[in-house]
């Protein structure tokens, strides 16, 4: 072979093919066949899916007042690793953010990334810090967007309106029930960022906008709340109760337009509260309703025409011995017509009521007002009660059942079986929530009321209703639930309280009443129980005790929803009765 | 002599030359139109992403706003306020009030109410 010219360039030729063949198969090779693998690297690296938070939903009353938003706050975190001086920060963020120097110290001499210093601070806060790093030039130090849920009204609903965790989700109340609804859904966008971690938004790459969740209209009218929370205050200082409860509900729709709970707690401070200051024990507590129940007895007994209004009742004188066990009235009464057993509230004739009609037909009645089961209200924790079945009950069950022992309700169930008889016997399933809707007003579900059955014939309503009526007179029970210038309907409960180890405590009573007002037309039912009530041994009865807060709350509703009053009921009115409700309005 | 150089004089033609020109030049200028569009559009991100934080800002600020109003005129703080006397208020009395005629409520799906009167028989 001549190493002549011509082969030497051939040769150097040949090695540039083969240099540059070899670099085109490795730029091949990166390019196309590792490309997705690289590139995922790369993506790493640079590109990050950066989540934008939705708005939590907010909480309005039937009045559109707001009951539970967001407000921003800010979350400070640090880089331990990045911190340029430790010392002058440790002192910065301590001071600044009212946090223990020597936590905060311990925290960032780590290697650590991510620490999170303080949740929740207010933005003007996180701003007067974030310019104090700047102008210290001290690094290390970050902020995330952040939003805390704030209740205007602190105390009040606070049991219907419940909480969110710090992850924000809702735990418990409407916050819980309607959390699906509220949340709304996080969006996200892809971002490249430079060295320094800025965005280049050049290269911004996928997005998807989140989706605000959504405003929750309550059917509380924050105006009727107001009344009765400050009765409710009123009644706690007066009586000292372990537990109360107060419903206003409209009979016609099942609305709840007020509900009230004590001891309660400030939303605001919920870290602070106790668990049984937490409870909604309109939903979640079990009661023995006493005679309140008796209105079931009786309506069972007229809907099942064993006996008319007016029909009269042997009621023993006093004491009826059945089953071997005497059953006490809480005076001697001869014959009393149906009516008058309610207006008189006699255990002996409620027990005949229902005795007539046997066990099978009662407890088929106990179960069409509802009681034994959930109401569906959109609340979480409710209970279903306790009725156990016919067999299981003893020889004198059918006797004390109608008189509101050896059962168990809830106060919301009460209040739902009231409506019943208030509005022609249909029962139906209280709501708490009226509407939902988007942040822009549209509406994307309006609840309409649920009728479940109709439990009583309206004629048979109608009888019970007026049979009410007189428990709030001069022969009733309830004579001090009255109102001047309406006409009202209810009824009183006075029960005995069932002690931890069962048996009844002695001296210690569940006070309740139950009515509806005005009685011909009715526009709202209230509920009010006192659970252990101080009151004198001689005045610790329903008609006593919750009658006149019933009385007080329907007096001052009423004219909040600017009912007429009756001109003759209000000249029937003893001047003196008008001059103490006057009295004590102011 | 003087033949000998005009021999080797090499002529430059004008047409190519400013062909040649003109290309440099439209090259040139697409280039660097490319990179000051290119800077363009980075600084618009800036400016997009400034204008964005400042949007996020003002929202914030709108919130904080509206959290505070809402504490406000909460019915709680007013009550509150009141209690301090920093508010008056004088209940209406019974013979200020003029009564109206009720319109009649045409609720949906509603159930009707029931007259309570005396049963006839």
């Amino acid at each position: 072979m001549k190493w002549n010219s011509r082969t030497r360039c051939a040769i150097v030729s040949f090695g540039f093919v083969l240099l540059f063949s070899a670099f085109s198969f490795r730029l091949i090779y990166l390019q196309m066949i590792k490309h997705d693998e690289y590139a995922g690297l790369a993506a790493e690296k640079h590109v990050i899916k950066q989540p934008i938070f939705a708005e939590r939903g907010t909480i309005l009353d039937a009045n559109k007042e707001v009951l539970a938003h967001n407000v921003p706050v800010e979350t400070v975190v640090a880089d331990a690793t990045r911190l340029t001086d430790v010392e002058a920060t440790v002192d910065l963020v301590t001071r600044e953010l009212e946090l223990p120097r020597t936590e905060i110290s311990e925290k960032l001499q780590t290697d650590r990334r991510y620490i999170v210093l303080k949740r929740e601070v207010p933005k003007a806060n996180a701003d007067s810090l974030r310019e104090k790093l700047r102008a210290q030039n001290l690094r290390g130090i970050y902020f995330e967007q952040d939003a805390t849920r704030i209740y205007p009204n602190g105390v009040m609903l606070c049991h219907v309106i419940g909480f969110t965790d710090f992850e924000h989700r809702g735990i418990q109340g409407v916050e819980g029930s309607m959390d699906e609804y509220l949340r709304g859904q996080d969006g996200y966008r892809y971002i490249e960022h430079n060295r320094a971690g800025q965005e280049i938004v050049l290269y911004r790459g996928q997005e998807r906008a989140p989706r605000n969740g959504f405003q929750v209209h309550l059917t509380v009218d924050l105006n009727l709340q107001n009344i009765v929370e400050n009765e409710l205050d009123v009644a706690m200082r007066e009586y000292s109760p372990k537990k109360a409860t107060i419903i206003l509900m409209r009979p016609q729709t099942g609305e709840i337009l007020a509900m009230a709970n004590r001891p309660a707690f400030d939303l605001n401070q919920r870290s602070e509260a106790k668990p049984e200051q937490m409870k909604n024990r309109a939903i979640s507590d079990l009661m023995e309703p006493g005679s309140t129940f008796k209105i079931v007895s009786a309506a069972a007994a007229l809907n099942e025409h064993k006996f008319g209004l007016d029909s009269y009742i042997f009621c023993e004188n006093g004491v009826w011995n059945y089953g071997g066990t005497p059953l006490h009235d809480h005076a001697a009464f001869r014959d009393l017509s149906v009516k008058d057993i309610l207006v008189k509230s006699s255990n002996i004739g409620a027990a005949k009521l229902a005795v007539s009609l046997g066990d099978q037909k009662f407890y088929e009645y106990i179960r069409r007002f509802g009681f034994g089961e959930r109401t569906g209200v959109e609340l979480p924790g409710e209970i279903p009660g306790l009725i156990r079945s016919p067999n299981s009950w003893s020889k004198i069950s059918i006797t004390h059942i109608p008189m509101g022992h050896e059962i168990g309700v809830t106060p919301l169930q009460m209040a739902t079986a009231m409506c019943a008889i208030a509005n022609g016997g249909k029962l139906l399933t209280p709501r708490i929530v009226k509407s939902i809707t988007a942040g822009d007003g549209k509406t994307i579900s309006s609840l309409s009321p649920i009728g479940l059955r109709q439990v009583i014939s309206p004629h048979t309503a109608r009888q019970i209703g007026e049979a009410l009526r007189g428990v709030v007179s001069d022969r009733g029970t309830a004579a001090a639930a009255a109102v001047p210038g309406f006409a009202i309907a209810g009824k009183t409960g006075t029960a005995q309280k069932v002690g931890p180890n069962g048996g009844y405590e002695k001296g210690k009573e569940v006070v309740s009443f139950c009515g509806y007002l005005p009685a011909d037309n009715p526009q709202f039912v209230g509920f009010v129980v006192l659970d252990d009530a101080q009151a004198k041994p001689e005045q610790n009865y329903g008609g006593l005790v919750a009658g006149p807060i019933f009385s007080r709350i329907a007096e001052k509703a009423a004219r909040y929803l600017d009912l007429e009053p009756h001109e003759e009921i209000r000249k029937a009115i003893p001047v003196e009765r008008v001059a103490l409700t006057n009295s004590s309005r102011h | 002599m003087t033949r000998a150089r005009r021999k080797s004089w090499n002529s430059v033609g004008a047409a190519s030359l400013a062909r040649w020109i003109v290309l440099t030049a439209f090259l040139a200028l697409t280039g660097l139109s490319y990179v000051y569009l290119t800077l363009q559009l980075y600084h618009l991100g800036d400016r997009k992403k400034a204008l964005e934080t400042e949007v996020a800002n003002l929202r914030m600020q709108n919130e904080v706003a509206s959290a505070q109003i809402a504490a406000l005129t909460s019915r709680s703080a007013l009550q509150h306020r009141l209690k301090e006397g920093y508010l008056k208020m004088i209940p209406i009395a019974e013979h200020s009030i003029v009564r109206l005629t009720m319109p009649a409520r045409n609720q949906e799906d509603a159930v009707q109410p029931v007259s309570i009167q005396r049963v006839v028989k």
